[in-house]
């Protein structure tokens, strides 16, 4: 089981790096994108029809792929004041609780944007002409992810190492300690 | 019943300590499972809650304020308030209070903006003999205007909740007078305060020197321009005059000051990514959350629940701000203004308030939620920055908060601070 956790949980900083970085470029793209738009209407005077259908669809990507990154890393807004007073097996079992309740929600992402992509499948999207069940992707994808994750972090308590070993790409900082992140940036 | 598990279960998860965005989703799921509607309508809501185009500028404006702050802005800000009000009594106290709110105008995030200004200032007041909490506590309260001052991304994220029916130009404009009335209150506070302990004030530095820190700033200072004369002239929208910034970032930090790197760049975009994937992952739980409760009539139980006990908007106002206050000491901004929303809107539109209004009165509020424990995200930063602790902060923040209290009910019971300019521009 500990070997089991170690795979697992290799393979996750693996897949979370990747995910942080094509959110990342998607970010990239997005600004692109919406830039082309307004150069295009003002200065071109065409406006490109597809630019706001791609970068929605873009989004979808950045939001559930980093999404997900989040719920590894635990950047995620909660109410933690419970999780912090709490102590040795209730603490351990809350964590628990909470790791589960996360992971079942991933897997419903995945169960129920499966129907919803599958009823779709047929029709295409406006403007960029692909099936329209791409839309609900995301949905699947983010929560396969959110799913594994959730799952890696109850398999490393389960054996006994409650922390989730950090990718090289640290809190958006490469290297730094991810403290020092926290404190620039911040959506609030 | 339904009412119950949907409330019910959301506040048992919340004070387990799942994430804010898994609670709306879980109770959402917990509550269509009990009423025997099909769980895919969950997923679906959550799906169409995320295609909203305004939402991209939530992460844009996010993204060009870090950019700025990696890119040497903060900097130049600092230098251009010194030598505009540090020669008044509590000089560096002044110039903090300023630099917040001209930096408000930059990135519209109370957390960047305490920890890029508090960055800087707090370290600097210390070493000139003003006490960490008094550092600390003007920082943490000056951040707040950062969400008044255009661009607010936590406006777009009101006019999201709000289904998009609230025009983000007025929003933008309505702040504005708000945020000025907040920034002179915090430095009405801060002078007071100043007085008392003693503290020294700088010479005037002559005005050849205040033009030419107001040069040296200029660059960022004239991105407050393009983003609120876009949005209001309607050349861009919102998510558009967002984008724009990133780009004006870019060609600053890269071009003009060349402090942005591309290891900057990097960082500022996964922190981007960091921070506000996670706010729009909230957004989209909550229309299936929001969807449930516009199904089981909750706004209209809530106008019947407030009516029962007053008609009078004077105390129905005392009241939404009451309860406001309260969630605010241990909500965060976002999930707050999505949350209540949706509950409050049909409330204040029945007792004649102008919704735009509302949403400077329910931001200011959340704003000061920021400044509260136990969940105050600026407060902790502020905090961390100045190596003070909470209880030493929370000893000397009242003549703080006594000034941001004033404000909100000035600004909650004089409509016109924040429906002047709208008007104005109409």
């Amino acid at each position: 089981m500990h070997s089991l956790a170690k795979v697992v949980s290799q393979f996750a900083a693996r897949l979370s790096l990747a995910s942080l970085l094509l959110a990342g470029a998607g970010l990239v793209a997005m600004t692109v994108i919406v830039a082309w738009t307004v150069f295009g209407r003002y200065v071109l005077n065409a406006t490109p029809t597809w630019g706001e259908p791609v970068s929605l669809f873009l989004m979808l990507w950045f939001i559930l792929l980093g999404g997900a990154v989040g719920v590894r890393e635990m950047d995620h807004m909660g109410f933690d004041i419970a999780l912090f007073y709490a102590k040795g097996r209730t603490k351990s079992a809350l964590v628990l609780i909470n790791d589960a309740l996360v992971a079942l929600f991933g897997l419903a992402m995945v169960v129920y944007g499966w129907q919803l992509a599958a009823k779709v499948w047929g029709d295409r999207l406006p403007m960029i002409g692909i099936s329209k069940g791409w839309d609900y992707v995301p949905l699947i994808a983010g929560g396969a992810l959110i799913a594994l994750f959730s799952l890696e972090k109850l398999l490393l308590l389960l054996t006994g190492q409650s922390r989730v070993p950090m990718p090289f790409v640290v809190g958006g900082h490469l290297g730094e300690d991810r403290t020092a992140q926290k404190t620039t940036g911040g959506a609030a | 019943m339904e009412m119950a598990i949907l409330f019910g279960s959301f506040s048992l998860l919340l004070l387990m300590g799942v994430p804010v965005a898994f609670c709306l989703g879980l109770s959402s799921l917990a509550t269509v499972l009990w009423m025997g509607i099909p769980p895919v309508v969950v997923f679906q809501q959550m799906s169409t809650g995320m295609n909203a185009f305004a939402m991209l500028a939530i992460p844009f404006f996010i993204y060009s304020g870090d950019l700025m702050i990696r890119g040497g802005i903060a900097d130049r800000l600092i230098q251009f308030a010194a030598s505009l009000v540090g020669h008044l009594r509590g000089g560096l106290g002044q110039v903090n209070v300023l630099t917040c709110t001209l930096f408000g105008g930059i990135s519209g995030s109370a957390v960047a903006d305490a920890s890029a200004v508090g960055g800087i200032m707090i370290p600097q007041m210390v070493k000139r003999g003003y006490a960490p909490d008094y550092a600390v506590n003007v920082t943490a309260n000056a951040a707040i205007i950062a969400l008044l001052i255009p661009p607010s991304h936590n406006m777009i994220i009101y006019s999201l909740a709000a289904g998009g029916t609230i025009s983000i130009a007025d929003l933008f404009s309505a702040g504005v007078i708000p945020g000025l009335m907040l920034c002179l209150a915090l430095m009405l506070t801060a002078w007071i305060v100043a007085v008392r302990r003693g503290y020294p004030a700088d010479v005037f530095p002559g005005f050849a020197a205040v033009l030419r820190f107001f040069i040296a700033a200029l660059p960022g200072i004239l991105l407050i321009g393009i983003i609120f004369g876009g949005v209001r002239s309607g050349i861009f929208t919102a998510t558009e005059s967002s984008c724009i910034a990133v780009i004006y970032a870019l060609l600053v930090t890269v071009f003009v000051y060349r402090e942005l790197n591309l290891r900057g760049f990097i960082e500022a975009t996964l922190g981007a990514v960091r921070t506000t994937a996670m706010v729009l992952l909230v957004i989209g739980a909550a229309s299936s959350f929001g969807w449930l409760m516009a199904f089981l009539q909750v706004p209209s139980a809530t106008i019947d629940l407030m009516k029962s006990v007053s008609d009078d908007p004077f105390v129905i106002l005392l009241l939404i701000n009451m309860l406001l206050l309260v969630l605010g000491t241990f909500m965060d901004m976002a999930p707050m203004i999505i949350i209540c929303t949706p509950i409050f809107l049909p409330l204040i539109k029945a007792i004649g308030m102008d919704p735009v209004h509302f949403g400077v009165v329910l931001i200011l509020n959340a704003g000061i939620g920021l400044n509260t424990p136990p969940v105050g995200s600026v407060q902790f930063v502020a905090c961390a920055i100045g190596n003070v602790s909470i209880s030493e902060s929370m000893r000397t923040i009242w003549p703080f908060y006594g000034a941001s209290f004033a404000v909100l009910l000035l600004v909650t019971y004089v409509p016109a601070f924040s429906l002047w300019l709208p008007a104005l521009f109409k």
